[in-house]
């Protein structure tokens, strides 16, 4: 016999259960406690539009239990009450109801203000509306995928298909969605057929059926999200036609929230569709419409009385003991355990109330509830051909009784708003957001009729009917549904990226990029390039090419150097600027041969330099073309004093400093690859980086790697990188700078032309530097082992930070960067890092004179 | 199940003004033409015609005006073949652009990098920067469900 | 969900392939007053104001729209 674990208790499960029906026929009553006062609550609506039933299903919380099927095996929590929900310390809060008015939280805790943290971590706990699995959470990513459609009809009923069917058939793409399969809903007979014909002609005309899935809100655009079984499916759509029914009207009077009280159909399912009595004696109030609830209950053996008139109150502690009714005969009181309501119906419209000017059609009971079902296909074809559909009655607002709970989701009563309302909160959404009321769970499905007939009531200009708006998501989705297709890391890779990885290299993220940290031993690494050679992976800098006549001017505006002075052949040092006169990128310029230009900028700078330059060649229609190359061409710099015998071992090219001067570059050929060799100075040794067809990258990596075997190579990663541009006091951008560092705070002055009339930048530099200088940027020495990120301190005061350093093996001893600001006008010259002395000092640090790299 | 296949495609770019490009013949070969931007289209190429694609472009351009840029780029780009009766609804998956039709082509998001996505008569070619390739072929073998067949 | 941006070449698409540049302003200004202005301070307006987007996974093409910022709405392409 197959069965569910409920609380550690053995529910057995007939075929055809849901959670609701197994449990509530092995006795249980009481599925959740109020938020607030800790009331019990047990089965009402069983349609899943209320919030009473909650529970965690397999450790999912939230579930619905009336709507979702039993399965074996299944574990099933309820989650609120302390310490559990049979007997709950807390609902000793219900006792205190008085001392508890609408908004007291605000109230009582404003003061004193240390209080608020401990007391709203009491509150939080005491609401107890589920756990969720932090630990053991069902792991996983969900999928998502697109759909676009020009007609989404929400709701798989007679209405609902009747449009599809319509739409489609006018040669429109529709796609139908439903909680469960199209008609589940409908009573069995009549409407149940009709729904099949009009399934079955939907399909015919091309209508796609996306069954269980839930449409949980409405965008614009018009977007709608479903959550499915598969995960997230986003659904564009030219237009939304919501036909997702109405739902049995909410009872509010004296103690409505009362285990034992029923909505008319759920009382009805819960007899026909499983066979269980909802209770023993039920009092069946009826509003004239008359939809079989009493035969249906006399079917399963309930003793019913049926009453007309209005109710006064509904008594019982734990659960419903009795009613009293104002009858046409007078008042009345009844003894039972089972009261079902018949008060007419209330549209299911939260989708609606979501959606601001998107193009959303309502037809069938979600427009005019109660309709007839041949109404309903009207309006369905109606709403398929495009036409408007009005509702044919008004929406009659309930009335509201002297008492009980408006909002069972938040625990507000009747008395909460017009408690609200004397405190001057008189406006429906205003009074909604004091109160809480209609933001629950269900999203004021039961109860935003009330709240806009309590608004009504008194007076209040409406504005929306009185309707109070709805948020998204209807039904609460999965994290994990929710970032379906939403990919957080895309990683960029280099040709060389699997070779790296052969060799056992790290790979880091570096920005947008994956980049080998080390090959295993940094120290190695680092006296390769110092003593001999070595060679890296730098395939990731930006590299664009730059031509046409206004090619020039282009670059002149963006950069701060003289684009003239650049002769061909040569290269320059570059900086960029922001309009605020902050450095935003640095590279290089090198002017080719042929009058164009090509511009390097750091690996993760690229794609700003790129809308850099494009954003001024539309604003200035510069006859230019960017012509970005970052991906098609790899680069690999090849650093030691051996490095161009290396090159040489593999190039019948002149690679002397006459063809290739320093700074500059040259068309080589290196072991059969095409490259643009330029000669830089980054890491302080001989260098020269090597830009060729990303597709022969591999063939020279390997080549070099071989031929360099005489030599001892080794390639290097970032960490070496870092230590080798250090010593010669070369900065990273972004770890060496702060957001508003203008080159005079870098000691990058000598990079910028201010003789040039104009580049971005310039006015706000010229303003800048005309100031004394507050902040810079200097080398460190350390007589001892530095900590980046240390504070830099005179005196006691904190006055800069140490943004890099490393006990360097080649100077032997600790060196950095950091910033200092001025003291009383002065830089001070020796600082306290922790427990060192850190002495400020010229860069570079390594070969002061750059003679090795200018070999 | 759709089949996704790695495929080798030259690309040979044209960077000239708007009306240059607005009246130049496309080449023959088979090549495909995409007008990328105003002052950009495309020419993607089997990789034994490109020169051929590349000269062609080259002086249909020059006579048209003299500074315009053509270049195969080929390297930067990385091209998959997403075949089979499914190829058009595996792409939802990852993509909320319309699948074009055989003969039609889109550029836009794809698993969150820009991408080129070609309609063909056995499903779609789509072209990635060189350095997401990796990314969209997991993406895919991830999210649509497509079985790779190595080249 | 969808805020729709109208690229000329590829038409609308959702602002998730753009890159947003902030409103539009002048590249220029005639004197240090305006020059401030210009670099620091913007019109924030609640109303249309016009904008500036980057196609980033289209066509890498920039785009001046019109954006009421209370309706979050594009008006139109400038």
């Amino acid at each position: 016999m197959s069965s569910f674990d409920l609380d550690g208790r053995r529910i057995p499960i007939e075929p055809g259960d849901t959670l609701a029906a197994a449990a509530f026929r092995s006795g249980v009553r009481t599925f959740t406690r109020s938020i607030k006062s800790h009331r019990r609550r047990g089965l009402y609506c069983l349609t899943g539009d209320c919030a009473n039933c909650l529970v965690t299903v397999d450790g999912v919380p939230g579930e619905r239990a009336c709507v979702t099927p039993a399965h074996d095996g299944m574990r099933i929590r309820r989650e609120t009450g302390w310490p559990s929900v049979e007997r709950d310390v807390l609902s000793v809060t219900d006792h205190l109801h008085w001392a508890m008015p609408v908004g007291f939280y605000y109230k009582v805790f404003a003061r004193p203000r240390w209080l608020w943290p401990l007391a709203e971590r009491v509150i939080r706990r005491a609401t107890g509306t589920g756990r969720l699995p932090v630990r053991g959470a069902p792991a996983g990513r969900a999928r998502a995928r697109s759909a676009r459609c020009d007609v989404l009809v929400i709701g798989g009923g007679v209405a609902g298909l009747a449009a599809a069917a319509t739409a489609a058939a006018a040669r429109s793409r529709v796609i139908v969605v439903d909680e469960g399969e199209p008609g589940h809903a409908l009573p069995p007979g009549g409407a149940r057929t009709i729904a099949a014909s009009l399934e079955a002609e939907a399909r015919a005309a091309g209508a796609e059926m996306l069954t269980h899935h839930t449409a949980i809100g409405i965008y614009e655009g018009a977007s709608v999200p479903l959550v499915g079984p598969d995960g997230l499916v986003e659904v564009e759509a030219g237009r939304v036609i919501v036909a997702t029914g109405a739902l049995e009207a909410h009872g509010v009077f004296p103690g409505n929230d009362l285990p034992g009280i029923w909505l008319s159909r759920g009382a009805v399912r819960l007899a026909t569709e499983h066979g269980i009595a909802p209770c023993a004696r039920a009092i069946v109030l009826d509003d004239g419409t008359g939809d079989g609830a009493a035969e249906a209950l006399r079917g399963v053996g309930v003793d019913v009385i049926e009453v007309r008139g209005t109710i006064v109150s509904a008594n019982g502690g734990r659960r419903l003991t009795g009613v009293t009714v104002d009858t046409p005969e007078g008042r009345r009181s009844f003894a039972c355990d089972g009261l079902v309501l018949s008060l007419g119906l209330s549209p299911r419209d939260t989708l609606v109330r979501m959606a601001a000017d998107d193009p959303v059609t309502v037809a069938g009971d979600a427009a005019t509830p109660g309709c007839s079902i041949e109404d309903a296909v009207e309006d369905g074809r109606r709403a398929g051909r495009g036409e408007p559909v009005v509702a044919r009655e008004p929406d009659p607002w309930p009335g509201l009784g002297s008492g009980g709970f408006v909002c069972p989701c938040e625990d507000v009563g009747v008395d909460e708003l017009e408690a609200a309302w004397r405190e001057g909160w008189t406006n429906s959404e205003i009074v909604k957001r004091y109160t809480t009321a209609t933001m629950g769970p269900c999203q004021g499905a039961l109860c935003s009729r009330h709240l806009a007939a309590f608004a009504a009531a008194k007076g209040a200009p409406s504005a929306a009917g009185g309707r109070t708006t709805a948020r998204p998501p209807v039904r609460a989705p999965r994290l994990a549904d929710l970032v379906g297709g939403v990919h957080e890391v895309i990683d960029r890779r280099t040709a060389l990226h699997g070779r790296h990885v052969a060799a056992g290299a790290r790979m880091d993220r570096s920005g947008v990029w994956l980049r080998p940290g080390t090959y295993g031993d940094v120290a190695a690494e680092i006296r390769a390039v110092r003593e001999r050679v070595g060679i890296m992976d730098v395939s990731t800098l930006g590299r664009f090419e730059v031509r046409g006549p206004d090619a020039r001017a282009l670059l002149d505006e963006v950069l701060t150097l003289d684009v003239g002075r650049v002769a061909p052949g040569r290269t320059r040092y570059l900086l960029a600027l922001d309009e605020a006169g902050y450095v935003m990128d640095d590279g290089l310029l090198a002017a080719l041969e042929d009058g164009g230009y090509l511009l390097t900028t750091t690996s993760g700078g690229a794609d700003r330099m790129e809308t850099w330059l494009r954003d001024r060649v539309d604003r200035r229609g510069y006859r230019a073309h960017v012509l970005p190359r970052t991906g098609e061409l790899g680069a690999i710099n090849v650093a030691g004093p051996h490095a161009r015998e290396l090159l040489g071992a593999l190039s019948d090219d002149d690679l002397s400093r006459d063809a290739i001067p320093y700074p500059g570059h040259a068309t080589i050929t290196v072991a059969g690859v095409p490259c643009r060799a330029v000669s830089v100075g980054f890491v302080g040794e001989l260098s020269f980086e090597l830009h060729h067809p990303r597709s022969r990258s591999g063939d020279l990596w390997d080549a070099l790697l071989e031929a360099g075997r005489a030599w001892d190579v080794l390639p290097h990663g970032l960490d070496a990188l870092d230590v080798l541009r250090l010593e010669k006091g070369h900065i990273f951008l972004g770890q060496d700078t702060l957001p508003d560092d203008h080159p005079g705070k870098l000691g990058l002055g000598w990079a910028v032309a201010m003789d040039k009339p104009a580049f971005v930048g310039r006015a706000s530099l010229e303003r800048m530097v005309a100031l004394p200088l507050e902040r810079r940027l200097v080398g460190l020495r350390f007589d001892g082992s530095p900590q980046r990120g240390a504070p830099l301190a005179v005196d006691g005061r904190i006055v800069g930070r140490v943004t890099s350093c490393t006990v360097s093996a080649a100077l032997e001893e600790g060196i950095g960067l950091g910033w200092i600001r001025a003291v009383d006008g002065a830089f001070p010259p020796v600082l306290a890092s922790g427990d060192l002395r850190a002495t400020v000092g010229p860069t570079p640090f390594y070969d002061p004179e750059g003679v090795r790299l200018r070999a | 199940m759709p089949e996704l296949r790695r495929t080798d495609l030259r690309v040979v770019t044209c960077l000239a003004s708007a009306d240059a490009l607005d009246r130049l013949v496309a080449p023959g070969h088979g090549a495909r033409a995409l007008r990328l931007a105003p002052d950009e289209s495309a020419f993607v190429t089997a990789p034994e015609t490109a020169p051929e694609v590349r000269r062609e472009v080259a002086d249909r351009v020059a006579a048209l005006e003299d500074d315009a840029v053509v270049r195969d780029v080929g390297d930067g780009w990385a091209a998959w073949r997403l075949t089979g009766a499914d190829a058009r609804d595996a792409l939802a998956w990852v993509s909320a652009l319309p699948p074009p039709p055989p003969g039609a082509w889109i550029q836009g998001d794809v698993a969150r990098v820009g991408a080129k996505v070609l309609g063909e008569d056995d499903g779609l070619t789509i072209l990635v920067p060189a350095y997401w390739d990796d990314h969209l072929r997991t993406r895919l073998i991830a999210d649509a469900g497509a079985i790779e067949v190595t080249p | 969900m969808s805020l729709l941006v109208p690229c000329p070449t590829c038409g609308e698409r959702s602002y998730t392939e753009f890159t947003f540049g902030g409103e539009l302003r002048p590249l220029d200004a005639p004197d240090p007053e305006a020059e401030f202005a210009r670099v620091y301070l913007r019109g924030n307006v609640a109303g249309v104001q016009t904008e500036r987007w980057f196609h980033a996974l289209g066509c890498r093409r920039w785009t001046t729209v019109r954006r009421d910022t209370v309706a979050n709405r594009i008006e139109g392409g400038v």
